[in-house]
């Protein structure tokens, strides 16, 4: 499937096809794919900003999400693989229409929601990991990006803080609501095994049994990133217990 | 039990605690259960292994919120803070890593407000000669709620010894992990009241400076590394040894042998062959004022055959809370003495805060009156007989 966003990187000379190659190979593209989902979701969030400054972070942060999503496709090529991406793949797709009711609905707070504490949660904390074991210039780039959106994450911390100050009990409801969907789909996504078929974005059978190959596990990125998105919830301000609870329900 | 958590956020507004209990899990069916009741009835519980690949990743943080009745009619209010160590990484190689854990679990109770943090099991063990590594706090203070632990130890020994006709200023007291707080602070309290005193530890140096402390004070003491040199003279024996799991065995135990349990994990291997021997688990006390946990954790946080039983160490703070002393009574290694015992005993005897009722991996270990009572109290455990420690699973 051709990207539905259009991703521009230089051409790079490719190195010699590791070992390991077609578990990067999955592994750039399940990472392109959500960048290029979160590219799109920016795109659709500037169109609901009102004021003219949130409209032109929005599209700062599309932009800065394409190159993320083209830095992968850059590193593909320089191991000799043609990565693509797939946001109609089912997982991401339900994501990305999670995003979208959002969208329709006007509600910025959800947006951020969803973008910045749920899916850049399992960003930075996956990016992060599979950074730590990438040879080269891989793992420097993922080390990079995981860098750059916890940044992101940063940006909108203030405002979903400043959100929860004005009614604490509708905006932990508004988050519960919006975990029950997106992070129901997340927790599929970074289960151990995928139990519900093929995640139409590896190119062959699925990934997750060889992640050992490269020194990573499902549980491990499913762990980190569980435990991103608790500390994310942590710095908001809801209560540990709630949260605890919140994620010790999600399916495994 | 039943309610969202979405729900659950709205029935438990937030609270200035009163007290905070810092504490992990001893075992991973333990944890099972905790993660159970938190995934609700609604949900199927998670499998072992995926228990095992997720607890590790948790923060620490507030599990449940605890209330906590005097006899005297005063009420406090607490949270328990799970530090999510888990129960297969209690050993040495993981020291740095579950410091880190109890600090962000302090962290939590610091920012929660809480007036007494108790450091239960390991989180006191880690932290107990290291104070200073807690991070920075203003209002809140730190006990490691030993000397309440060592109070109950030092009456379970005295009460069963008066239960089973035992004269205790004629016995032989050994003490495994005799240097540890808890092990020194009992030896303190027991050493002056029995015949003689068999210490054993690790380290010899610290075994041979609390082996001339207590000879100072008339006790005849004798100090080994080697536990089997001790094992079978002794007629009383407590365990309170800093191991990350039932592994140990006393070797040639005398027949007739009184033995408590003091550990969190308990120390003794359940395949400890020790035919004859009374065991029980001590250092455990009983709220007699009212206890409540909300979501309703009764009974999986504190997994004991009676209602209401607490590990000495997390009642300290709330037996602290309930007196408004708010102060750090157990701090240091080796610092507990016979007047802070008593003193602390005194506090929670005043509100309703008791030894709790005898048991083993059994079950309770009761005479049949007092098992009659727990019945009528409603103890939902199954009450059993007094069995040897040799049919014990």
């Amino acid at each position: 499937m051709e990207p539905l966003i259009e991703v521009n990187c230089a051409a790079m000379e490719c190195t010699s096809l590791s070992s390991g190659a077609p578990i990067w190979h999955d592994i750039l593209a399940q990472a392109m794919t959500g960048e290029v989902l979160a590219a799109m979701n920016y795109a659709s969030l500037s169109e609901i900003c009102d004021d003219p400054a949130e409209v032109a972070d929005a599209l700062e942060h599309a932009e800065g999400e394409r190159g993320h999503a083209a830095a992968f496709a850059a590193e593909g090529r320089k191991i000799g693989v043609d990565v693509t991406n797939n946001v109609e793949a089912k997982h991401w797709k339900r994501l990305r229409e999670a995003f979208m009711g959002c969208i329709e609905q006007r509600d910025f707070i959800g947006c951020l929601i969803v973008q910045e504490i749920m899916l850049e949660s399992f960003a930075v904390a996956s990016y992060s990991r599979v950074g730590k074991v990438a040879p080269g210039s891989l793992g420097e780039t993922f080390a990079r990006i995981a860098a750059e959106e916890e940044d992101h994450v940063e940006h909108a911390m203030s405002i979903l803080r400043a959100e929860r100050a004005r009614d604490a009990q509708r905006f932990d409801d508004k988050v519960y609501r919006l975990h029950l969907d997106v992070m129901t789909t997340l927790a599929k996504m970074l289960a151990k095994e995928c139990k519900d078929g093929h995640c139409e974005v590896c190119h062959a059978s699925c990934v997750k049994p060889s992640l050992f190959e490269v020194s990573l596990s499902a549980a491990e990125l499913r762990g980190a990133s569980l435990q991103q998105y608790l500390k994310t919830l942590d710095m908001l301000g809801i209560p540990g217990e709630v949260t605890l609870a919140w994620v010790t329900q999600l399916p495994v | 039990m039943g309610d969202s958590a979405a729900s659950l956020a709205r029935r438990v507004p937030p609270i200035d605690p009163d007290f905070a209990l810092i504490g992990h899990q001893e075992s991973w069916s333990a944890a099972a259960d905790v993660l159970t009741v938190l995934r609700g009835p609604e949900h199927t519980p998670l499998p072992d292994d995926e228990i095992k690949d997720i607890l590790p990743w948790i923060p620490p943080r507030v599990v449940c919120h605890v209330e906590v009745g005097s006899i005297t009619g005063a009420k406090v209010r607490g949270i328990y803070i799970d530090s999510f160590i888990p129960p297969d990484r209690l050993e040495a190689p993981y020291v740095h890593e579950n410091i880190t854990r109890v600090r962000a679990a302090a962290s939590c109770a610091i920012k929660a407000g809480a007036k007494i943090v108790s450091l239960g099991g390991f989180s006191s063990i880690l932290i107990e000669g290291n104070f200073n590594l807690l991070p920075e706090r203003q209002d809140t203070v730190f006990t490691t709620g030993n000397s309440l632990t060592v109070a109950l130890i030092v009456q379970g020994i005295k009460e069963m010894c008066a239960r089973e006709g035992r004269n205790l200023r004629k016995s032989t007291l050994l003490i495994v992990g005799a240097t540890g707080d808890v092990g020194s602070g009992c030896a303190r309290c027991l050493g002056p009241i029995v015949r003689r005193v068999l210490l054993n530890a690790r380290n010899v140096e610290r075994l041979r400076r609390l082996g001339a402390e207590l000879r100072a004070e008339g006790v005849e003491v004798e100090i080994a590394t080697d536990l089997q040199q001790f094992s079978a003279e002794a007629d009383v024996v407590i365990c309170a040894a800093s191991l990350a799991s039932p592994k140990l065995r006393l070797g040639r135990i005398s027949p007739d042998a009184l033995v408590c349990d003091a550990g969190y994990p308990k120390n003794l291997s359940p395949i400890a062959g020790m035919p004859g021997a009374t065991v029980f688990f001590g250092g455990l006390g009983q709220v007699t004022g009212g206890m409540r946990f909300t979501p309703d954790f009764r009974g999986v946080l504190n997994r004991h055959p009676f209602p209401d039983v607490v590990h000495g160490c997390l009642l300290e703070g709330m037996a602290l809370a309930l007196e408004g002393r708010f102060e750090p009574f157990s701090q240091g290694r080796g610092c507990i003495t016979r007047e802070r015992v008593e003193e602390i005993e005194t506090i929670a005897s005043r509100h309703g805060i008791h030894l709790a009722p005898f048991y083993n991996a059994d079950g309770p270990v009761e005479d049949e009156t007092s098992m009659l009572a727990g019945i009528a109290e409603g103890s939902v455990f199954r009450v059993i007989e007094k069995r040897p420690w040799a049919q014990m699973r």
